[in-house]
């Protein structure tokens, strides 16, 4: 199947996400800028629950609302990520496949991720994530070498030096922004902050 | 490095009572918590008096939580000391075996505690949770049950239960066990929402109507529960959409949904005064309820 390509901001909330709740299993959706066709470019995600993933209701309000907010920005869903509570554990749970599923109907190339909380450590070389495609109704485990990051040393000293500062912090899932509507779930504040890390003018990292 | 009371302008009096505060709401700031009471203890241990051990306790517990085996040791070994037959110090030393996954080790302090004392629920519910680390969902959910069945009134217990059978995808078991919350804490708006949210995900006519009415239930209790607001709005949309109802409960159900359309709408210009990036979500949800106003009609 196609490659996908996981942009330094998509990558960069994933994982902030995931150390923001690190008790929790963590849900989002992946986003995607380009035109369809080719590679799928994951260029930002949506940061959504860090409790109770399998009950309907206000998964089913933030995929509407993502969906209209895509709209409005001339983005579409692509896929959707997870990490669940238990380390050990990084097997798509019954309700990841269920709101994959719902993605894929769609969009075609829908990729499903999860993260591997084992792999999350700083000494770690390699991105902690298991991608799955859609074969035949099922999800199948992608190629390693159909997923790029480009640029992933520069990506892993973002993701670790925003942790140190504690901008993790700063992060809105949709489970907060219903605790306080004034929060962002779009997070511009931390894609503007990516973006300044991520620069060249910034020299090396 | 500043301190904890640099950074905040704080003295130590302060920094005890804010400790004490998250000790009674129960706060899981662990990363906080070490950071105020590492320094509290090492700078200021003498002025405590005995405050200084269920600081000791609470500083080693969310040690564990944050990896920081030294500082849970160097707490752990001082209650110890002064407490060296203690039931409640054994479970610290077992919590730390879990943390540090030994599990069996763990388990044999937990038996030999309740060999001691069988009533004793702080060792019966480690070992529930031991079994949750390793992933035995279903073993816990039968250790669970059977803690329950002796002490029915374990508010912590039951809305741990229903966490397990919820994400078993058990809903109409974790609906009984909200249905226990809410009747041993009827003004809980928590506990109201989360059941609507079981009964929702069940489906079906019967189940939305009941999730209607507990987010409604949800509101009276805190009309600032947006779950619950929005949980109004879907289920009460989801009725009237239904080809099985009536023309009087669609309509009662348009209304509901308005109303609650209507309250969010609200809500959201209220928190989009301000910043740019608030009128952002204001616009998404009215569009939202928009065009989920037209495929409902």
């Amino acid at each position: 199947m196609g490659e996908v390509e996981l942009s330094c901001r998509a990558y960069v909330k994933m994982y902030l996400h995931a150390c923001l709740f690190p008790r929790c299993s963590i849900n989002g959706l992946l986003l995607s800028s380009s035109p369809t066709g080719g590679t799928v470019c994951v260029t930002d995600c949506v940061p959504l629950l860090h409790s109770h993933l399998p009950l309907a209701p206000i998964t089913q309000l933030a995929l509407t609302q993502v969906d209209v907010w895509c709209s409005q920005t001339q983005q579409r869903i692509v896929g959707y990520y997870q990490a669940n509570a238990c380390v050990s554990d990084n097997s798509p749970t019954p309700c990841a496949l269920k709101i994959a599923d719902k993605i894929a109907e769609q969009f075609d190339n829908a990729v499903l991720l999860m993260l591997d909380g084992s792999k999350m450590s700083p000494d770690y070389r390699v991105p902690p994530i298991v991608m799955y495609e859609r074969k035949d109704s099922r999800w199948i485990l992608k190629d390693k070498h159909t997923i790029m990051l480009r640029q992933w040393e520069e990506t892993r000293a973002i993701a670790s030096q925003m942790i140190e500062s504690g901008d993790h912090t700063l992060l809105v899932d949709f489970d907060s922004h219903l605790d306080d509507i004034t929060k962002d779930w779009t997070n511009q504040k931390l894609n503007t902050k990516i973006e300044e890390l991520a620069s060249p003018a910034n020299g090396n990292i | 490095m500043a301190s904890v009371a640099e950074m905040y302008d704080v003295g130590w009096e302060e920094m005890r009572d804010k400790l004490r505060k998250w000790r009674e709401d129960n706060c899981r700031n662990s990363e906080q918590i070490v950071d105020v009471g590492e320094e509290l203890i090492s700078e200021h241990a003498s002025k405590l008096g005995d405050d200084i051990w269920i600081i000791y306790e609470q500083v080693m517990i969310a040690a564990l939580d944050c990896s920081r085996d030294d500082l849970a040791l160097t707490c752990l070994q001082e209650l110890r000391k002064q407490f060296p037959d203690s039931h409640r110090v054994k479970r610290l030393t077992g919590m730390r075996l879990e943390a540090l996954e030994r599990y069996d080790e763990a388990n044999k302090h937990y038996d030999a505690i309740l060999q001691d004392d069988p009533t004793n629920t702080a060792a019966r519910k480690r070992k529930i949770s031991i079994l949750k680390a390793q992933g035995k969902s279903t073993e816990a959910i039968r250790e669970l049950n059977e803690y329950l069945e002796q002490f029915v009134g374990d508010q912590e217990a039951w809305h741990e239960l229903s966490e397990l059978y919820i994400n078993e995808h058990d809903y109409g078991k974790a609906a009984f066990c909200l249905e226990e919350l809410m009747m041993i804490n009827p003004h809980n708006h928590l506990y109201c929402e989360q059941y609507a949210e079981v009964k929702y995900t069940q489906g079906g006519l019967e189940n939305l109507e009941l999730s209607r009415k507990y987010f409604a239930q949800a509101l009276r209790l805190n009309n600032r529960n947006m779950r619950a607001l929005f949980g109004l709005y879907m289920s009460a949309s989801h009725i009237a959409a239904s080809p099985k109802v009536s023309a009087k409960v669609k309509k009662d159900n348009m209304k509901y949904a308005a109303w609650a359309a209507t309250q969010i709408n609200r809500a959201y210009k209220l928190a989009g005064r301000g910043t740019k990036e608030n009128k952002c979500s204001m616009k998404t949800v009215e569009e939202m309820l928009e065009s989920m106003q037209i495929t409902m009609s």
